[in-house]
């Protein structure tokens, strides 16, 4: 880790999160905290997927962005982001942690022609 | 930076700035107000440099497209919001540019109109399937300069150049009456619309994005902006101009996008208007393009799906389903039998709404020099910059208001 002082809501919620070979994986939608009245709070996890949006939308957007991309959500422990810079940077594959579900699902549904690369 | 390179990306950017929003647009402002307009088309492009560069930076530097940045910027509920209003918008733009294309080849081979419209969106389709993005940018956005021929017309028919020069400074036509007044600041709220739509902004920051802009990119970034969109802005003064020399005295009020074909048609022949209507279907096709992707990008960013061109179909599934489904939308609602002007015309009134919500984050992102260090907003970039925004802010807040005292311009 090579995090100091961060502002979670400002810097780190709604950032783009990159796993260990910098593909897209998802945004940070929301944060989880643990701690008891009274004693420090403690960042456990990173929750990912418009599932996180529940507590954060009105409930009509929630059913609109349900309808769009779906109401899943994964858990990344805190231990597992690597860095945050403009992106938040995850220590494994984004399959490791559950984040490459929806992509899968998505390919299945397109037809199997294959497009060209594209040259430098 | 190879000189080739360069001027290809800049010829890019003038074959591709002009869609059918522009078209029909300026036609009818030449048309119905003579010369009077051509200060907003300059004074908009202006804003379009200012805003298209801040991206281009922004997307080089702090490695932000639009829509992260929107989300990040203006948090979930606010960023959902001007989501929303982007997809609308784009996906009208889309269905737009879809008829505009159906039309210029209705014109050009005979064939029916909706035949050519679904032809022209199942050849988008493969297109994107399968060519790179840079061969798709280059081929449409190269192609596109067939469009030059109204710049040569408007040389040939030699206009009154004294007048046509009087039309660059910021007017108000004397003696209009309250509706025309009115319809004057309709067209000229639907012309910055026009200009800047905000697909162009997704579109190119998102296009910097996969090609890996870096610093050393920052000057392509600045002559792109500047001299491409400059010098496809001058096609669009050259559009309204003809109009205005060639339909405005004869009484015609050129609201087809075929229409402004005839104005390379009446100097040069059958081999303007050919000229003429090839590079409208180009032109028109990219940005057909470019909005359906545009969409793509936007909900993949907002989203953090994986996104892109330059992967292949498979490898960003989630990106590629949604271009897809656009562009059946977009089809559809061409189907339906709106006609495309109609459709043009909601395009420019809904986008003009969502610019503001769109260039807020982009000034702010583009100012802050933890993420921009020593290529943060100087003080010509800031006071440009908020200066439009004010003007934005204005046209959106005026745009449904004109649209519905003038019925869309046609009071």
């Amino acid at each position: 880790m090579t995090i100091g002082r961060v502002r979670l809501l400002t810097q780190v919620r709604d950032l783009q999160i990159i796993d260990r070979d910098e593909q897209d994986c998802g945004i940070v939608d929301d944060v989880e905290l643990e701690g008891r009245p009274g004693e420090g709070l403690r960042v456990t996890a990173i929750l990912v997927g418009p599932g996180a949006y529940r507590t954060r939308l009105p409930r009509w957007a929630m059913r609109l962005v349900a309808l769009i991309a779906g109401d899943h959500m994964a858990r990344v422990p805190w231990g597992e982001v690597a860095y945050i810079s403009s992106t938040v940077q995850l220590a494994r594959p984004a399959q490791d942690y559950g984040l490459g579900e929806a992509e899968q699902r998505a390919r299945r549904l397109l037809p199997q022609i294959g497009g060209l690369n594209a040259p430098e | 930076m190879k000189i080739t390179e360069l001027t290809l990306g800049i010829l890019t950017a003038v074959g591709g700035f002009v869609d059918v929003s522009e078209l029909v647009f300026m036609a009818q402002a030449g048309s119905r107000f003579q010369y009077a307009l051509v200060w907003v088309i300059v004074l908009a492009t202006i804003g379009m440099m200012v805003f298209g560069e801040m991206s281009g930076r922004v997307a080089a530097i702090a490695k932000q497209p639009v829509f992260n940045m929107m989300r990040h910027r203006l948090g979930l509920n606010l960023g959902l919001v001007t989501l929303i209003a982007s997809l609308i918008s784009n996906t009208i733009t889309c269905a737009a540019e879809i008829g505009g294309v159906g039309i210029v080849l209705h014109l050009l081979t005979g064939f029916g109109f909706v035949p050519m419209a679904i032809a022209a969106t199942a050849v988008f389709v493969a297109t994107i399937w399968l060519l790179p993005f840079k061969w798709i940018e280059r081929t449409y956005g190269l192609l596109g300069l067939f469009m030059i021929v109204f710049a040569v017309a408007l040389v040939a028919i030699e206009p009154p150049w004294g007048q046509f020069a009087t039309g660059f400074v910021p007017q108000v036509p004397a003696g209009l009456s309250t509706q025309d007044l009115l319809t004057y600041s309709y067209f000229a709220v639907a012309i910055v619309s026009a200009v800047m739509f905000p697909y162009e902004t997704y579109f190119y920051s998102s296009g910097a994005i996969e090609e890996k802009w870096g610093e050393k990119d920052l000057g392509l970034n600045r002559l792109t902006t500047i001299v491409g969109f400059g010098l496809g802005s001058l096609l669009t003064v050259a559009i309204l101009a003809s109009s205005a020399q060639l339909f405005g005295p004869a009484g015609v009020n050129p609201e087809m996008p075929g229409t402004a074909a005839l104005q390379a048609a009446v100097p040069f022949g059958r081999t303007g208007l050919l000229l003429a209507l090839l590079g409208m279907l180009f032109a028109i096709a990219g940005a057909a393009i470019e909005t359906c992707l545009a969409n793509a990008y936007s909900l993949s960013q907002f989203f953090g799906w994986r996104w892109g061109r330059r992967l292949k179909p498979h490898e960003a599934p989630r990106f590629t389903l949604v271009w897809l489904v656009v562009f059946i939308l977009a089809l559809g609602i061409v189907l339906t039998g709106v006609e495309p002007i109609a459709l043009a015309e909601y395009a420019v009134v809904v986008s003009i709404l969502v610019l503001p919500l769109t260039y807020l984050p982009l000034l702010l992102l583009a100012g802050d020099k933890s993420y921009m260090r020593q290529h943060a907003n100087g003080w010509i970039a800031k006071t440009l910059g908020w200066a439009y925004y004010a003007l934005i802010v204005v046209a959106a807040l005026a745009a449904l208001p004109l649209f519905l005292l003038t019925e869309g311009g046609k009071l």
